[in-house]
């Protein structure tokens, strides 16, 4: 909330002021209320004990962060320039391979990836939008400016979060909400659907969607319910699906009925036994040859990962420049590749200051936190980087920005991340807002809800300020 | 237009719901009667054990035993709880097609049950926790009936809450007015009184035949009569009723399914004679209106969930 000169950031100040008026009993009595709302609603994650098993509501904060209109028109041009790249990018690699000809990204790094499918080779996909829905992770970096963590291109969630995020603050926070004119998300679903719908719009005047859930136990069940609901399509599983003559149908009371473009929520190993992953129950069987054949949608388009990857990530500037003859507005962070032996030693050197991933991995394994890590591990990780450096990258360790948080009932910093969504089908949209993940632990860097991080409302102000729209 | 399985979903959370609340007030009335000692208490709180059906709950010492386990027992499938959490998961499994109006009322249900404290707030207050269960699902069903399209879901909702509770209704009456060899006939003022508080028909009863308990008039007014909500011949109208809507929707008519089981079964009703059901007795009667419900329960799947791929692929 303060700037670096301890004075309230002019588009705090209105909040500010209101949580003056406010008592610690009055604030934590809210933060009450919003918690009951997530519960009943049902915005909750199973956690699965040893007797029984019960359902928690992911941490929420009920003061919103606030990105003023400057701040936010710039990343969203970033998010825009970085989609529009990524998805050519994407389109290139799996038809011409242009950019691995002209040597801009190294081709074993983009044909050995584990993310990459050489089922996508040469297949159609309308728009060349392979990413409709993308999720990427942004960090303020103590010059004030936004930088990308990570792309997420595969099946990134948490929107749900931020729309039941903005009903509960709505309801905390009624009055300087409508005084802050925050630019509204309530369009997300609707631009989500209109964005499905514009992947088969050239042959299809009205086409079928329906979201795909992995099912009830999947932790982010609540979200695919969520989004199904919201914009009035099927939510189907796995077992509703029928594959015909390489047309797809659910199971109806009145028969099968077709499917036309497909939300699908199941990662790309799991959609079809056939192509991907033979153990697979959560797909259809032959679901993947009913989209070679022009059939029907998936959405995201397998294979989209290989622009995540984490080494692949160190070239995104690069391959913005070459794509769109641009410089990214959105800087990376610093990264080192293992596999440049200059990088490599660089690195050695100092382990004791760098993050070090394994490439392939996520959710925070095979990661080395190099100011937090032992000697023996630091040895440890040395041996594994020597032994295959080309499946590790460095960056060193980020400071996350704060926000205010209320911590029993009081205000507290606490470290921060954003992870605005971007849609794209015939046109790219950015929704105003994002999900903010909030690291709770005093000076803890882990936003991971799995790692006790929680969430809450991300306010982005109209240029006009005062004035509600 | 809907899933296969969100139907089957909608179906069982009718089915359940409508068990919950029925066990509720059996053990509800169980309790109530057994505060005194008496041999008719004793009686009732048998006939409450036998219509619930469930072997763990007889093997209880006391009626309040008996109770807290058909309530709270989680490794009891017969349970209150269970019916609970069953028809909580159907309604997460198919969140996007019932309001959230509907969907509150159901978790409010659930997350009290689950509470770590439920055993205790049980044990302060039996009858009100009971009470309180019986009225937020009665919520529950309102809310669904305000808020719900009365569409081909709701039909299956509705299906699923009269089925079960015609069968409920049934098996009570089998264990009150079933010939039975052991079993003397229930002709105990308070018993009888207490077997229409089960069936929740105490005070429509009253209105149409006064305080008189008749065991021919109750056994007459729970199965026969028009318009009382728990009569099996008014639930058998709603089970025809609401299969011709989801024929409707399904544009599927004319096929015969479970469509003639339930007309069969509601003429059995709607044409049946007291004097002709006493002469034959209770039970071949209650027995066969059981069967004929399990015959639409099958039949419904045969024809609208779990049917044969090959006969609905597209030419």
């Amino acid at each position: 909330m303060q700037g670096s000169d301890d004075r309230v950031r002019k588009h705090y100040a209105a909040l500010d002021a209101r949580l003056a008026t406010l008592s610690p009993d009055e604030l934590a009595e809210r933060q009450k209320t919003q918690e009951r709302f997530f519960l009943l609603q049902g915005i909750t994650f199973t956690v699965y004990g040893a007797e029984s098993s019960t359902e928690r509501i992911i941490p929420t904060d009920i003061l919103p962060r606030i990105i003023p209109a400057t701040e936010w028109a710039r990343i969203e041009a970033g998010l825009i320039q970085r989609l529009r790249a990524l998805n050519m990018f994407l389109a290139d690699i799996y038809s011409e391979q242009q950019i691995l000809m002209d040597g801009v990204v190294p081709r074993e790094l983009v044909l050995q990836a584990p993310s990459y499918r050489r089922e996508m080779q040469n297949l159609y996909v309308p728009h060349k939008a392979y990413a409709n829905v993308c999720g990427s992770d942004l960090i303020r970096q103590p010059n004030g400016e936004f930088a990308v963590l990570e792309d997420n291109l595969r099946v990134p969630s948490g929107v749900s979060y931020m729309l039941a995020n903005r009903e509960a603050s709505k309801r905390v926070f009624p009055g300087t909400f409508r005084g802050a004119g925050v630019l509204s998300i309530d369009r997300y679903p609707d631009l989500l659907l209109t964005t499905l719908k514009s992947m088969a719009a050239d042959w299809r005047p009205n086409p079928q969607v329906a979201v795909l859930t992995p099912g009830v136990y999947n932790s982010a069940y609540y979200e695919h319910a969520y989004l199904a609901r919201l914009m009035g399509v099927p939510l189907v599983e796995g077992r509703d699906l029928v594959v015909h003559e390489n047309m797809v149908y659910m199971r109806t009371t009145t028969g099968l009925r077709r499917i036309d473009v497909i939300y699908r929520r199941v990662d790309d190993d799991f959609i079809d036994p056939l192509t991907f992953r033979r153990d697979s129950s959560l797909g259809a069987a032959g679901l993947f040859n009913a989209y070679r054949a022009g059939n029907v949608v998936i959405c995201n388009a397998p294979g989209t990962g290989v622009a995540d990857d984490k080494a692949v990530y160190a070239y995104v500037p690069e391959i913005i420049r070459y794509y769109l003859n641009e410089d990214a507005i959105l800087p990376n962070i610093e990264t080192y590749l293992c596999r440049e032996p200059a990088q490599l030693s660089h690195v050695l050197a100092n382990l004791d200051k760098f993050v070090v991933k394994a490439v392939g991995a996520s959710g925070g394994y095979g990661m080395l936190v190099g100011p937090h890590s032992t000697k023996a591990q630091q040895d440890e990780f040395a041996a594994a980087l020597k032994a295959d450096p080309a499946n590790y990258i460095a960056q060193p360790t980020i400071q996350l920005s704060t926000a205010p948080c209320l911590i029993n009932s009081a205000v507290e910093p606490r470290h921060v991340d954003l992870r605005p969504f971007i849609l794209s089908g015939d046109k790219i949209t950015v929704t105003p807002g994002a999900l903010t993940r909030v690291a709770l632990k005093k000076g803890s860097l882990v936003v991971n809800s799995s790692q006790g991080g929680g969430s809450k409302d991300t306010w982005v102000l109209s240029e006009s300020k005062g004035k509600s729209r | 237009m809907m899933l296969a399985r969100v139907a089957d979903s909608l179906y069982w959370i009718g089915r359940y719901v409508e068990r919950a609340e029925h066990m509720c007030r059996l053990s509800d009335v169980m309790l109530n009667a057994t505060l005194d000692r008496s041999e008719a208490a004793n009686l009732v709180a048998r006939i409450a054990i036998a219509a619930v059906g469930d072997p763990e709950m007889a093997k209880a010492k006391t009626p309040y035993e008996a109770a807290l386990s058909l309530a709270l027992d989680r490794s009891d499938d017969l349970s209150i709880y269970s019916s609970i959490a069953h028809a909580r998961e159907n309604a997460r499994q198919v969140r996007d097609q019932i309001t959230t109006e509907t969907w509150e009322r159901l978790n409010l249900i659930y997350l009290r049950m689950n509470d770590p404290d439920a055993t205790r707030s049980f044990g302060d207050g039996s009858q009100q926790f009971l009470h309180d269960t019986i009225a937020d699902l009665h919520l529950f069903k309102g809310a669904g009936d305000a808020t719900m399209s009365h569409g081909e879901g709701w039909s299956f909702l509705l299906l699923g809450v009269y089925l079960e509770r015609a069968q409920l209704i049934g098996s009570l009456l089998g264990v009150v007015f079933g010939e039975s060899r052991r079993r003397k006939p229930v002709t105990d003022h308070f018993a009888l009184t207490s077997v229409l508080r089960m069936g929740c028909a105490l005070e429509p009863y009253l209105r149409v035949y006064t305080a008189e308990m008749q065991p021919r008039f109750i056994l007459q007014f729970l199965t026969l009569d028009e318009d009382f909500p728990r009569s099996i011949r008014f639930c058998t109208h709603q089970i025809e009723t609401h299969l011709a809507a989801i024929i409707r929707h399904s544009g599927m008519a004319g096929s015969v399914g479970p469509d003639r089981l339930a007309g069969r079964l509601r003429a059995r009703l709607q044409y049946a004679d007291m004097d002709e059901l006493e002469a034959q007795g209770a039970s071949p009667f209650l027995k066969t209106v059981l069967d004929e419900c399990s015959a639409i329960h099958r039949s419904l799947y045969d024809a609208f969930v779990a049917y044969p791929l090959e006969e609905r692929l597209p030419a």
